[in-house]
């Protein structure tokens, strides 16, 4: 049982002996060796689960919209993603004549390292993470805001018009959706007390390994303004209007083909992956949880939130782009400020460890109390927060008949003699 | 040479190469884009100093917010393509950058040039000082001992400890609201009203300035054409 669950520990520990006695390497040589390896191993996971994921995303989207999906290419259409791989890689690789050439060719490239070095920091099971940052929620907020520059790069590079209507988009929307999902992230900080992802995980594990209560119990409304969030950082259906290929044909990667077009893909869906890798750190406990090992554990939840992208891409109608800025602007933003004040205050009056309550005074509770407390608060915060929402949406409907009316009175009072 | 001492000198021709392109280069976009390497770098130096938090702040603040905004305000530049960008200062600047350049070298490279603090009255005060005679003898505040493990901690603690930056913090703060105010004041839905008026307004301003321009040559007034031409472009 015990090296079931450390299977992967146990490989990565058995690399690097081999790689440090029976080689003989210098322990430097070693440690950039075994550093080595372990991003390549990184960089095929992402890779691989990219291939797995088109598929699994054509098959689910297939079936909610009553289609079979593909079926062709395999038993089941398993091939499918080789199939498109092999399609991808025949392509012609084409560049505009008027297109700027080293900004256009490095776009691809770009992003697919900034879609990949997230998982750096993203640990898979116990000891089996790339590097333990102590600012890894930080580091992850960073390097989102480097494929902000890549498809800048793209879509002015390309010297299309739609492209660069694709860019602006883009940006304007990654860097709004950033504000809510920093605000939340904060929370999460706040509660855990560690920016660290191993931190945050072992605040939502008991002290004998087993799961306690996960962030999303102390944080539903955190958690759910960080799922919003995230679908839109990663420019997924219903908030890809920046790539609305009925509006602006494809946004920043129109003009790309072949091998670079995947490159933009796979950023994509890596992104994906890794925004539910994250969530699943951040709110679901991580690698925790009884009987499976805990790799099995940490990939099972994220699936989970990936079939929540696939449902939503598969049922919701792409929003409008005045609709995604007032979402982010006066709903989301407000909300979430409030919220974040309310658990500052929350986590200081009804702290859990001793050393803070000493330090500012306040009541000591058990994790459980503080959860329910913070619980409370933040359905009290929703719903305040919708009534309010749903209040000011109706007053601005009323005002729109009422505009209707009047003008329907003018012109029958115009047409009538 | 240790493998900081290696990755020292490759961030560091990778980042004075990309300031030469940015500061030499005729496409600004290109230009932005070395900056943003030249960014990059200087975070791989906090790196080595072992200050990750200030590293991933750089990313953040200077890739993630302030180049975005260079290279948006070089996108809406007009003519951005066909233009090409003449400097009138590249000849001060550079003399400006030689001149710091040899002062730093003369200070603290092998000659440590010597200066007598206390015979300045505006050193001895900023440097608080009347024994430093050497410009590379000034007390600065070396990290001579490891980063502590608690110094986002104590970061964090600094910023409001009243004693230490809590009056720079606010006052960050402040200005933070002051802007998003401001912002949300330009963003704001106007009325019909009011926007006629402001581009009357502004229509006003563009035809004094012609006329202003053109005085100097004809002082006879603007035809009546040009106002209206004026106002419905692209404000």
């Amino acid at each position: 049982m015990d090296v079931i669950s450390n299977l992967l520990k146990i490989l990565s520990d058995f690399v690097a002996d081999l790689i440090r006695s029976i080689l003989g390497f210098s322990p430097f040589l070693a440690d950039l060796v075994t550093m080595g390896l372990a991003a390549v191993v990184l960089i095929t996971f992402a890779a691989l689960s990219f291939m797995g994921l088109t598929y699994v995303e054509r098959k689910v989207v297939a079936r909610i919209q009553d289609r079979v999906g593909p079926n062709q290419a395999g038993p089941f259409g398993l091939l499918q993603p080789l199939a498109d791989g092999i399609k991808m890689f025949t392509k012609e690789d084409t560049t505009p004549a008027s297109a700027d050439r080293w900004v256009y060719n490095l776009a691809p490239l770009v992003i697919a390292v900034f879609a990949l070095a997230s998982f750096a920091v993203i640990p898979l099971a116990p000891g089996v993470v790339g590097t333990d940052l102590n600012v890894g929620v930080f580091y992850l907020l960073a390097i989102g805001s480097g494929s902000i520059i890549a498809i800048l790069m793209a879509g002015w590079g390309s010297n299309n018009k739609y492209a660069l209507l694709g860019a602006f988009r883009t940006v304007a929307q990654l860097v709004g959706y950033e504000v809510p999902m920093l605000l939340n992230i904060i929370a999460v900080v706040l509660i855990a007390g560690s920016m660290s992802l191993i931190d945050i995980i072992n605040h939502q594990t008991l002290a004998d390994g087993n799961p306690g209560i996960p962030h999303i119990v102390y944080l539903p409304l955190a958690a759910l303004v960080f799922l919003i969030s995230g679908i839109a950082e990663t420019a997924r259906s219903p908030f890809d209007l920046l790539e609305a290929e009925s509006e602006i044909v494809a946004g920043f990667h129109v003009e790309y083909s072949g091998m670079k077009f995947a490159l933009f893909f796979l950023g994509e869906y890596v992104n994906a992956l890794a925004v539910s890798l994250v969530f699943t750190v951040l709110f679901l406990g991580g690698y925790a949880g009884p009987i499976l090992p805990p790799y099995v554990w940490m990939l099972l939840k994220a699936a989970v939130v990936i079939f929540i992208f696939m449902w939503l891409r598969g049922t919701l109608p792409r929003v409008r782009i005045d609709q995604m800025h007032a979402l982010n602007w006066k709903f989301l933003v407000p909300m979430s400020t409030v919220n974040l004040i309310l658990v500052m205050i929350a986590v200081k009056l009804f702290p859990t460890s001793e050393a803070a309550a000493r330090a500012f005074g306040g009541i000591l509770v058990t994790p459980a109390a503080q959860a329910l407390i913070l619980f409370t608060l933040n359905i009290i915060v929703l719903l305040v927060s919708l009534s309010l929402a749903s209040r000011a949406a109706r007053k601005q409907r009323l005002a729109e008949a009422e505009l209707l009316e009047r003008r329907r009175a003018a012109n029958m009072a115009a047409v009538a003699p | 040479m240790t493998i900081q001492q290696v990755v020292f000198a490759v961030l560091a021709v990778a980042v004075i190469g990309a300031a030469l392109f940015v500061v030499t280069t005729g496409n600004l976009f290109r230009g932005a884009l070395m900056l943003i390497l030249v960014f990059f770098g200087m975070a791989g130096f906090y790196v080595l100093l072992d200050n990750g938090l200030f590293a991933v702040a750089q990313v953040m603040i200077y890739i993630g917010a302030i180049s975005i905004l260079i290279i948006f305000a070089v996108m809406l530049t007009r003519g951005m393509q066909a233009m090409i960008p003449r400097n009138a200062q590249a000849t001060g600047a550079a003399v400006a950058a030689a001149a710091l350049f040899v002062a730093i070298f003369l200070a603290f490279g092998p000659l440590r040039l010597t200066v007598d603090f206390s015979a300045v009255p505006v050193l001895s005060a900023l440097f608080r000082t009347e024994t430093a005679r050497t410009l590379g003898d000034v007390p600065w505040q070396y990290a001579n001992q490891p980063v502590p493990e608690t110094y986002i901690a104590d970061f964090g603690r600094a910023l409001v400890n009243i004693n230490q930056y809590l009056l720079p913090f606010l006052l960050i703060a402040f200005l933070v609201d002051a802007v998003l105010a401001g912002a949300v004041h330009l963003a704001r839905q106007r009325k019909p009203a009011e926007l006629i008026a402001e581009r009357r307004e502004i229509a006003e301003e563009e035809a004094e300035e012609a006329a202003a321009l053109r005085g100097a040559a004809s002082p006879e007034p603007l035809p009546q054409g040009a106002m209206a031409a004026t106002t419905t472009q692209d404000h």
